[in-house]
């Protein structure tokens, strides 16, 4: 009986240890790379039968491998694009979205043999090219995305330190307004230096400075190069300052962690969506000048 | 150790109210209790929550008293240091306490109700990247709609819209379609390079493949290789991939494998049209037979391997209508009504050497191209002119006239007969009527002298001249016509080889009797072109090795797809020299003899 139960109980342990192993293991690691697998299949197929059928006049989207690759390629084209309409459908089991995930990673990435095969290697200043780049823009950026999210959550996580994003707001809200009464024995040009890190906005600097991380016009820098030591109000202004800075370069660092983590997004979208209006134009030009 | 803890508080109509009061200990205690120094009546405080501690060093020690931290600076701690120098701020429930030091050195701690947290979410949506870019939506929208309107809308709305003018290869003209250029897969090729920026001249109707007729439109007088179902009957099976694309195309109204376009691919680059490889030509000529059983065509793939003897076109029947074609292994014999021994007049020692050194005309025994001078294409050759070929040594001078020798015209046999009748021969006839001199040109042989006796002399001369031993048989054989002496009519074609060309301009470095065996030839009759096996020891097909001797040739060396005399080009389509043109011009020339 014991060891009946201690059996069952056994692997009812490791039915368990499956189910959440399976619940956390990660989308590229979906039911031992099923889809990688999958994926590479296609493309080598797709190599080699590019290297192996004889293609007359010379390879390119018009012979009946070129329509081919084409055909299975605008497909799993618009199949992909559908992650976006299917993400917001969360289920579970054979098509749960951490399968379609792990299918539209890897079949993405597949996309790159297939289109490259589809052209022919024949690239030029036209619509089909831009369809071209259009798509691998979608999937360098989807890469990016994917290896953004693997490495930068945890830089994120150090950078903030423990504080939440209000809390980031809070503690330099705690400074301006110890800096609004410290500054208060300040003089007009000083004042106004103070006041203009007082009322400068906290995200300015736009895209370009948060990826980068370079504020050229920020306020507090100039009125901690511009505010020395010289007396105790001055002194203290100074090292409030010199707080409100540190606590700048920490909502900073945290910014550029978040745009590098969102950028792919905002590529990845706007190209997909303009990679079908070019698939449009190149599907249509392609047949109506035949 | 002194606090001045200073409370600000505002009345309803928003009139601040500051109660400043001193606390001469070193250690405060905050909270809802009443006994607390700082008492804050906040149910989000703890009763006793916060211990404010001035250590000897001038700093301001925070300690939270229960379980419940408090905010220092915005962050969530349960103990802290503030430098009252530097000033700090304690967030408790909804009071800010601020730390600093005044003029006196005491710590002044500010108690005053937190600002509304209203926007405070706002605030937060500044951290993504989202507030500092445009919104994904909004570019996707912009993108896709320019690609869809510029790369599309415009250049089908223009192509619709515009008027078809017919195509015109002297006079090519922008097209009215815009912006199509964005359509192009690549450049085109050299010559139809102007074509660059007038898609609409191939692209004629929408969604409809190229048509042949519209390339016809401008490569006029193109000959077909062959009628169009032979063509396809005699094509290679199709691989099932490109069976299962022709059936679809078939569908949506391509013309088929026999259309221009499908070997005439373009947009492949500014490049020139390449020869057509020997496999293009092999992969229907291979085994042509098997799928063409009625053709009169031999297997062919490789000049080296399998190619059929050649088939000359010549006359081989004195005074012929038609030419035929027959091979050379069949030993043809060449009747062209010429008696031509080449051997005589090539002999450098012979009699005609020994005559044209004398001549200073030549001053050196007779070369080949004495008589044959090639065309513009160095194909084939101009027809002899026995004025300008044969007339120094075989004379047709016939006596002495006014202006000089008098000479008796060539190439017509009744223009002969009038020159011997006006000929003075012999004994001066008798007079018709009293003699009467006449003075200059009138006078008796003047040039209007009119004699009316019977012209006996002159029949027998014109009977000796054509008969044999007479000065037209030297060349010509006699023959009746309609009972009168004739001359067989000399049938010469200018070219033999009508299915393919060779350029003696290539072979100018070999002697013309390297291949030709014109100075063993005996006689006329004999066919002097060169066969396969001589053109083999040099030529062999593309895939041959290339040696100093081995010259590796493809079909198109001497073959031309759509005209087999030479290759189309504009210009020969409007000279007329196209499909089949020599056997025309041949079939003409024999025409006028008659």
């Amino acid at each position: 009986m014991a060891s009946r139960a201690s059996g069952a109980g056994k692997s009812r342990f490791s039915r368990d240890e499956a189910r959440r192993d399976s619940d956390h293991v990660s989308f590229l690691k979906h039911r031992r790379f099923r889809w990688l697998w999958i994926a590479l299949v296609l493309s080598g197929t797709a190599v080699l039968a590019y290297a192996l059928i004889d293609q007359e006049p010379r390879p390119n989207g018009g012979t009946w491998l070129g329509y081919t690759l084409g055909t299975i390629g605008v497909l799993l084209i618009l199949w992909l694009s559908l992650l976006g309409v299917r993400k917001r459908h969360i289920t579970t089991g054979a098509w749960s979205l951490k399968a379609w995930t792990s299918a539209h990673v890897y079949l993405g990435l597949s996309l790159i043999v297939i289109g490259t095969l589809h052209t022919g290697f024949q690239v030029s200043w036209n619509v089909h090219t831009l369809a071209y780049v259009l798509m691998m823009v979608v999937i360098l950026s989807g890469i990016w995305g994917v290896i953004a999210y693997a490495t930068l959550p945890a830089h994120l996580s150090a950078n903030r330190r423990e504080m939440t994003r209000i809390e980031m707001l809070d503690a330099l809200a705690a400074l301006d307004r110890q800096l609004d009464s410290a500054a208060q024995p300040l003089e007009r040009a000083e004042a106004d230096l103070v006041l203009a890190t007082l009322t400068q906005d906290i995200f300015h600097g736009g895209a370009w400075g948060r990826l980068t991380g370079s504020y050229p016009a920020c306020a507090t820098a100039r009125a901690l190069k511009a505010i020395g030591t010289g007396d105790e109000a001055h002194a203290r202004v100074h090292a409030l300052l010199d707080k409100r800075r540190e606590q700048l370069a920490q909502i900073r660092g945290y910014l550029r962690i978040k745009a590098l983590l969102e950028i792919w997004l905002f590529l990845h979208i706007p190209a997909t969506i303009a990679l079908i209006a070019a698939l449009i134009a190149h599907v249509i030009s392609v047949f109506y000048y035949w | 150790m002194a606090f001045l803890i200073r409370t600000i508080d505002f009345t309803a109509s928003g009139r601040e109210i500051i109660r400043d009061r001193v606390v001469e200990q070193a250690h405060l205690t905050v909270g809802r209790a009443a006994e607390c120094d700082i008492h804050l009546p906040d149910l989000a405080v703890e009763q006793r929550h916060l211990a404010l501690t001035l250590a000897s060093d001038g700093t301001l020690r925070a300690e939270a008293l229960g379980t419940l931290g408090f905010a220092l600076d915005g962050r969530s701690v349960t103990e802290g240091v503030i430098d009252p120098g530097v000033g700090g701020e304690i967030a408790l429930g909804s009071a800010l306490i601020a730390a600093a030091r005044d003029e006196a050195g005491r710590v002044t701690l500010t108690i005053r109700q937190a600002p509304a947290e209203e926007g405070k979410g706002d605030a937060v949506a500044g951290f993504a990247l989202a507030s500092a870019l445009p919104s994904k939506r909004a570019a996707s929208w912009v993108l896709a709609s320019l690609i869809l309107v510029l790369l599309l809308a415009v250049p089908v709305f223009t192509h619709a819209t515009r008027t078809i003018t017919p195509n015109d290869p002297d006079k090519i003209t922008h097209g009215q379609t815009v912006l199509d250029a964005a359509w192009s897969t690549g450049a085109l090729s050299v010559k139809h390079h102007a074509l660059e920026e007038n898609c609409e001249s191939c692209h004629v109707n929408a969604f409809v493949s190229v048509r042949d007729e519209t390339c016809i439109s401008c490569h006029k007088g193109l000959g077909d290789h062959a009628a169009k179902p032979r063509l396809i009957a005699g094509m290679p099976e199709l691989s099932s991939g490109d069976a299962a694309l022709w059936k679809i195309a078939g569908m949506f109204g391509k013309e088929g494998r026999g259309a221009c376009t499908t070997c005439h691919t373009e947009h492949e680059g500014k490049v020139r049209q390449q020869p057509a490889s020997e496999a293009f030509c092999s992969d229907c000529h291979d085994k042509l037979d098997t799928r063409l059983t009625d053709t009169a065509l031999a297997n062919a793939h490789d000049f080296g391997k399998q190619h059929p003897q050649f088939r000359p076109t010549f006359y081989a029947a004195y005074g012929a209508k038609e030419p035929v074609r027959l091979s050379l292994d069949k030993k043809p014999v060449e009747q062209s009504g010429l008696i031509f021994p080449h051997d005589v007049h090539m002999d450098e020692r012979g009699g005609a050497a020994r005559m044209a050194i004398s001549l200073a005309q030549y001053g050196a025994p007779l070369e080949c191209k004495d008589c044959h001078a090639a065309t513009a294409d160095k194909i084939s050759f101009k027809p002899v002119e026995m004025e300008q070929s044969c007339e120094s040594c075989h004379s047709l001078v016939s006596g002495r006239g006014a202006g000089g020798f008098t000479s008796l015209r060539h190439g017509d046999v009744r223009k002969f007969r009038e020159d011997i009748a006006g000929l003075r021969q012999g004994a001066a006839r008798k007079p018709v009527g009293a003699a009467r001199q006449r003075p200059g040109q009138f006078g008796e042989a003047g040039r209007y002298y009119a004699q009316f006796g019977r012209p006996v002399n002159a029949h027998i001369s014109l009977a000796r001249g054509l008969e044999k031993g007479g000065v037209c048989t030297e060349c010509h054989l006699p023959t009746q016509t309609g009972g009168r002496a004739d001359l067989v009519p000399v049938n010469l074609p200018d070219r033999f080889l009508m299915h393919g060309y060779f350029s003696h301009e290539a072979h100018k470095k070999e002697e013309c009797t390297d291949c030709h065996a014109a100075d063993k030839s005996k006689t006329a009759n004999d066919l002097l072109i060169p066969d396969l096996a001589s053109c083999r020891d040099c030529h062999l097909g593309a895939t041959a090795q290339k040696t100093k001797k081995i010259v590796p040739s493809s079909c198109a060396m001497c073959h031309a797809y759509h005209v087999p005399s030479g290759q189309w080009s504009q210009s020969r389509s409007e000279t007329t020299k196209g499909a089949s043109s020599y056997v025309a011009d041949a079939r003409r020339a024999k025409g006028s003899d008659q």
